[in-house]
């Protein structure tokens, strides 16, 4: 029994992390938000160059080979950079779903951009720049989209008509596209989670009311210390279904709803305290927090919210 | 990461497991909170240490097997799975022990850690007093130097389980002159001394399960002392270092309590109450999410990445969990929830006892306290 990552998972991570710091900065999230892609195609160009869009690829087909475990981190760092467009969708389902097809090689080097359309829902976030769509049982290429205006403006959202299709049954080492999804959304929304604490406390230390720092009352220290409790305590059930899911344990779609139902409840939590520092500001266009707590509230909804996923985990415990 | 069992680990699962069931005793022991109880627990506490279970994690030579911490949450997994009593000592093996381990002079590990395995010596920890409590630098008791005794004075309260254990560890001011936190220091007492004044008193059940010690011209060695002279605060924070992180409150006990919860929901659950449901799924997978977390820190740990202030969220987590578990059961018991004896006391009892957990071993607010200003980096409050 070990429950830690190795020294690469972690180093690679941090190189993410260090990557993101430069590329991947507030400001550029706000341009895509506002210059209405909800993409940039440079970070994607750098995501790709380092491996991380094919890290679940076999490197049979080019791609890193890695595994749910070695994929977990990257979500989180991605999460934490709020890191606009379908990267999710393309890095955690349609490249390893499609690798081996003939689909795979432009996917895996990122040249082509891949969305997923979950079943049941009427909308298709990111189908304005995906150049495929990944469906329960086709591929949909050459599809019109219109724009259905979403929250968050790195996950544009779009209704689609048309295309052509092409036969394909996604599966993701024994995951349906769905439970993939839930699985790196929910490392993705502790990644969001964290940053948002980051961004609060920094406010905290800084801003002053009645001449002291605001983080020096204990109202606020509160606060943030029980977003803080939430955060720490969704992780390692996130990490340890990405372990379920690498072995293909009997037990892995009950650990992926558990890690989606506590990560969608802390980012949840963790926004609504932190907008709460921020006093006026936060209910602010310019403050850099909203690109963080709208991105959380798209993603805790997407994938099966914390309901449907407590329910499904009801279903094992209290069957 | 691979979060399977070695044959190893396995292999210790089972050697535990096959000796709790040949040894736990099948009916459930008076508590421990009363005279005969504390006697029962005490015999059990050597029979443990007999077959070296009591303390697994310590070193073989103070009675121990030298286990690494998976081993001992395995073990306290097996422990809480056999219904196995109630730890009397665990103050002094969970707590005072790990601490001796670190700054207790070699003669100071010989001389307490075999007899504190095996329960020869039950410890009490004299921390509070009246007007120290979250505040626990602000204590008042007194020791003065007289040539190789401190002599003792002062008043401490909440002693858990001081009723009937042997000694105590306290925390005592050496240097008047000294503020706060400086100027204390850490000393090892019998509880039977002449000056010593034990006075039982009740908990929120009825038992005598804490007391208070008055000290009045108690004249201990010198030789008593663990660490330095003046620097008892260091030595107290590792202590609660331990009582807060992994040791005090193990996974393997919240897990227990959620399957029992999950068994009397299916048995007198109303099933048709789905926020019921829900409500059970969550503590479910909150005893889950702790032991998950436990697991990755007792591997970091092992890996040299020691657990720092982050050991006040455990303390909150497991302290609030234990609260809504118990709520829910009694949710569940309905009318039952009433009553202090019957069938379903269990409960009763331990909802009881849940409410204290986010008062002792530091508030619940000191530990959102800890966490805003050591983790989060705030800035200090007034
Ligand atoms: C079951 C049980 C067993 C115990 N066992 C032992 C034992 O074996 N040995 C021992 O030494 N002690 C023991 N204690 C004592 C325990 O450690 C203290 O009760 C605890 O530290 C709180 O101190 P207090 O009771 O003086 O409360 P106070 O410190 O008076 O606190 C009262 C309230 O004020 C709040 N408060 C105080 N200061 C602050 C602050 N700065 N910010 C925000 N809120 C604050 C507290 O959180 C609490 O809600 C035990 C207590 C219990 C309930």
């Amino acid at each position: 029994m070990k429950f830690s990552f190795t020294d690469d998972q972690r180093l690679f991570a941090e190189g993410l992390r260090e990557l993101l710091a430069n590329e991947c900065p507030p400001t550029l999230v706000r341009d895509v938000w506002e210059n209405g892609t909800g993409h940039s195609p440079e970070l994607w160009a750098h995501l790709s160059g380092m491996g991380v869009l094919s890290m679940l690829a076999p490197e049979a087909d080019g791609g890193m080979g890695g595994s749910f475990v070695d994929a977990i981190l990257l979500f989180q760092e991605l999460g934490r950079a709020a890191v606009p467009g379908p990267v999710l969708e393309h890095m955690a389902v349609a490249v390893p779903a499609l690798a081996s097809t003939t689909f795979g090689a432009s996917l895996i080097a990122g040249d082509s951009i891949a969305t997923l359309w979950v079943d049941d829902s009427p909308y298709v976030a990111h189908a304005g720049v995906a150049d495929l769509i990944l469906r329960d049982d086709h591929v949909l290429e050459s599809f019109q989209s219109t724009d259905a205006h979403g929250m968050d403006g790195g996950r544009r959202l779009f209704t689609v008509s048309g295309g052509d299709r092409t036969d394909a049954t996604p599966n993701v080492a024994g995951l349906d596209p769905f439970d993939a999804m839930a699985l790196a959304s929910a490392a993705y929304l502790i990644g969001l989670s964290e940053r948002m604490i980051e961004i609060a406390a920094e406010y905290a230390r800084v801003r002053e009311q009645f001449g002291k720092p605001i983080g020096s009352f204990q109202a606020v220290k509160h606060l943030m210390s029980d977003a803080l409790l939430k955060v720490e305590f969704a992780k390692a059930p996130t990490y340890r279904a990405a372990f379920s899911a690498s072995i293909g344990a009997d037990t892995m779609v009950r650990d992926i709803s558990m890690a989606k139902a506590l990560a969608s409840e802390a980012a949840y939590r963790t926004s609504r305290s932190t907008m709460q520092v921020h006093g006026g500001i936060g209910y602010t266009w310019e403050a850099d927090l909203q690109l963080f707590m709208k991105k959380s509230w798209a993603l805790m909804r997407s994938y099966g919210d914390a309901n449907f996923h407590r329910r499904r985990v009801s279903g094992f415990v209290l069957a | 990461m691979d979060l399977r069992e070695t044959a190893d680990e396995s292999a210790f699962r089972l050697e535990a497991r096959t000796w709790l069931e040949a040894n736990v005793p099948a009916e459930p022991l008076p508590s421990f909170d009363t005279a005969e109880g504390f006697a029962r627990h005490r015999q059990w506490e050597k029979k443990l240490y007999d077959g070296r279970w009591s303390a697994v994690s310590w070193p073989e030579q103070y009675g121990g097997r030298g286990a690494d911490y998976i081993k001992w949450l395995i073990f306290e997994e097996e422990y809480y799975r056999a219904g196995a009593p109630g730890r009397v000592n665990q103050n002094g093996i969970f707590l005072l022990g790990p601490t001796i381990m670190e700054v207790g002079t070699e003669a100071q590990k010989e001389r307490f850690l075999p007899t504190m395995a095996s329960s020869e010596i039950v410890w009490g920890q004299a921390w509070s007093e009246p007007n120290a409590g979250s505040d626990l630098a602000g204590i008042k008791s007194k020791a003065l130097r007289d040539g190789d005794d401190w002599i003792l004075n002062g008043q401490k309260i909440w002693a858990s389980r001081a009723v009937w254990a042997d000694w105590c560890f306290g925390i005592f001011r050496t240097d008047p002159e000294a503020e706060r936190h400086r100027g204390l220091t850490f000393i090892l007492c019998p509880l039977d001394l002449p000056g010593i004044t034990v006075r039982p008193i009740a908990q929120l059940d009825g038992d005598t399960g804490f007391a208070e010690i008055f000290f009045d011209d108690v004249r201990v060695p010198v030789e008593n002392t663990l660490g330095e002279v003046n620097k008892g605060w260091g030595v107290a924070m590792a202590t609660a270092g331990f009582e807060r992180g992994v040791s005090l409150r193990s996974p393997a006990r919240f897990s227990e309590a959620v399957n029992r919860l999950v068994a009397l929901w299916k048995r007198l659950g109303d099933k048709s109450d789905t926020a019921l449901a829900d409500a059970v799924t969550d503590v479910w997978m909150q005893a889950e999410g702790y032991r998950l977390h436990t697991y990755q820190t007792v591997t970091g740990m092992l890996e040299g990445r020691p657990i720092g202030a982050e050991a006040s969220l455990n303390k909150i987590f497991w302290s609030e969990m234990d609260v809504r578990i118990h709520e829910i059961a009694l949710q569940i018991i309905g009318p039952e929830a009433e009553r202090m004896e019957g069938p379903l006391e269990r409960w009763v009892d331990g909802f009881l006892f849940s409410l204290s957990g986010p008062i002792y071993a530091g508030t619940n607010e000191i530990q959102r306290n800890i966490i805003a200003d050591r983790v989060l980096q705030l800035p200090k409050g007034m």
